[in-house]
């Protein structure tokens, strides 16, 4: 088996109990609750070294004995399926298809922490998946999975699916608080963070739907079976998603340290038409473009930054030759504009600076001094505000600048893209 | 455009909830009033100086005016019509921030 969220058959059908069960579902809930031993979670998750899959890859052990150690009479989990990252759709394919991986997660979290009520903060467009979930909540509630006295033990767990709103920013972890307290999806000031002070001031531990995913497995098979896959930094796997420029679009799960080849021709059959890349995102809209010389970079955190990018959340965006990298980097500065949620100063004028400069670069408006703002722009604004949009926004921008100037240089001199 | 002069004024969320409409608008009709015609007055999107909210600034000649009150909407129109630039609105920003922001300008930014 070289998988550790999808079953090693995968199908596109939604996964029954049954299924589920034939693959080891829920035998670490019952493991755990049986022996009262919820802290083998967290030791297990820390050996085991996952990193959060939301995109800062922070360590979820980490995250979890934060949590736990936080004194207060309730606390909360929030299973993050916002998933507003354009081209993402791998927590999407994990609720709809494996639902029931996702509850034991989130109960184990919850059980790990000392947290006795949940919500599952879906895309609200995500209609099949919430169809899924809810069907699996109660399924699970009937087989005492879920609710009060989970598997006849004192542990009583509530968990609610809650239909998250879609703006950018409603995915950050204190905007969906934020939104779950009846608000609109506008970033909390930091400290505090969700784990002293989250959901109605309680603690909260907020992690993505895939990182959930991983913990069934890892409390079932141990920290040393899911470091078998990935590397020593990166241990584990990540769903990587393509999109329709490549022959065969899809959600690929792969051990972290694959080169980045693998999984453009391998799993997605190269770009459709045969063209060859001359740029990869790497990790979504809010990562830095590589040039096509990073091809066999390893898909690796440690790897991804030593070569000037991230592996975010995992969605990988290709630029075929001949399209040109000011019109990418206008399409993505144009996005933040519009996304920033407006509650920073310093956010909305990093992402306006950059949509106008890059608006009057295209219409060649200018003269080269125009491309030596870019850095300048966001080293003044780096650490500011109140979310890391602001270093989001500046990642795509930047590296297209730095990678690709010539397209710049050619929209400065002649108003027009570079010739394909 | 050589020649032409600019009075650029923050319309960012701080400057904007400090009168920043206001004072365009009335410094807008002191210009036509007095018959100048050589200066184009523009919103820009944020000079970064929230701080010192509302925000003024003239291109190409580099002069800053931070914390503006309707009160100093006279002065600022004289020194338009050449008379002395108004100090007591001037340097309340970092240096290295007006040059970074008199950069962007330069550079063409505006
Ligand atoms: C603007 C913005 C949008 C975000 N959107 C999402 C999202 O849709 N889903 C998600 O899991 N994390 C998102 N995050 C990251 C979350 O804030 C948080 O780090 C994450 O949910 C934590 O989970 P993890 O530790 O398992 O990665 C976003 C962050 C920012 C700054
Ligand atoms: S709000 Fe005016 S300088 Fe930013």
């Amino acid at each position: 088996m070289d998988t550790i969220l999808f079953p090693a058959r995968q199908s596109t059908a939604k996964e029954s109990l049954a299924a589920y069960r034939g693959r080891g579902g829920y035998e670490a809930l019952s493991a755990i609750v049986d022996a009262q031993a919820p802290a083998r979670v967290i030791e297990e998750v820390q050996a085991a070294g996952l990193r959060g899959r939301g995109g800062a890859a922070f360590p979820t052990g980490t995250k979890l004995e934060l949590t736990a150690k936080a004194q207060a009479e309730q606390k909360f989990v929030v299973a993050n399926g916002g998933e507003d990252e354009p081209g993402s759709f791998k927590d999407r394919i994990l609720m709809e298809h494996h639902p029931h991986l996702i509850l034991e997660g989130v109960t184990l979290c919850a059980l790990a922490v000392g947290a006795t009520k949940g919500y599952l903060y879906v895309n609200r467009t995500y209609a099949a998946a919430q169809a899924s979930l809810a069907a699996a909540m109660q399924e699970a509630a009937g087989k005492a999975y879920l609710g009060r006295g989970i598997l006849g033990s004192a542990f009583s767990f509530e968990l609610e699916l809650f239909r998250a709103p879609t703006p950018y920013v409603a995915g950050e972890d204190t905007a969906a608080l934020e939104v779950l307290e009846g608000k609109d999806p506008v970033p909390r000031e930091k400290p505090p963070y969700p784990v002293q002070a989250g959901l109605f001031g309680k603690p909260t531990l907020v992690s993505n739907i895939e990182t959930m995913a991983n913990i069934p497995r890892i409390v079932l098979r141990g920290a040393a079976w899911f470091r078998g896959f990935g590397t020593a930094q990166s241990p584990g796997t990540m769903i990587f998603c393509l999109g329709e420029e490549v022959r065969r679009p899809g959600a690929y799960e792969l051990p972290l340290g694959t080169p980045l080849r693998q999984l453009i021709d391998g799993c997605g059959g190269g770009l459709r038409d045969g063209k060859a890349i001359k740029a990869i995102l790497p990790g979504g809209p809010s990562t830095a473009f590589l040039p096509a010389t990073c091809l066999d970079t390893p898909l690796d955190h440690q790897a991804m930054r030593d070569a000037g990018s991230i592996l975010g959340c995992g969605v990988m965006e290709l630029i075929p030759v001949g399209r040109c990298m000011l019109e990418e980097a206008l399409k993505h500065a144009g996005f933040f504009a519009a996304e920033s949620c407006g509650a920073c100063p310093a956010c909305r004028m990093e992402t306006s600076t950059f949509q106008t400069l890059l608006r009057q670069i295209k219409e060649g408006k200018g003269t080269p001094m125009l491309l030596d703002q870019f850095d300048k722009v966001a080293a003044f604004n780096r650490g500011k505000g109140r979310c890391s949009l602001i270093a989001m926004a500046a990642a795509p921008v930047l590296s297209a600048v730095r990678h690709f100037r010539g397209d710049f240089e050619h929209h400065l001199a002649h108003g027009t893209c570079p010739p394909g | 455009m050589e020649g032409r002069r600019y009075l650029l004024v923050c319309r960012n969320i701080d400057c904007r909830g400090r009168g920043s409409d206001e004072l365009m608008a009335a410094i807008k009709k002191g210009l036509d009033e007095r018959g100048v015609e050589d200066i184009e007055v523009k919103e820009y999107m944020c000079f970064g100086a929230c701080h010192e909210a509302p925000n003024i600034v003239l291109h190409p000649s580099r002069h800053w005016y931070a914390a503006v009150k309707p009160g100093d909407v006279k002065a600022i129109l004289d020194h338009l019509c050449g008379g002395p630039a108004v100090e007591r609105l001037m340097n309340k920003i970092d240096p290295t921030h007006r040059e970074f922001i008199f950069q962007l300008l330069d550079a063409g930014l505006f």
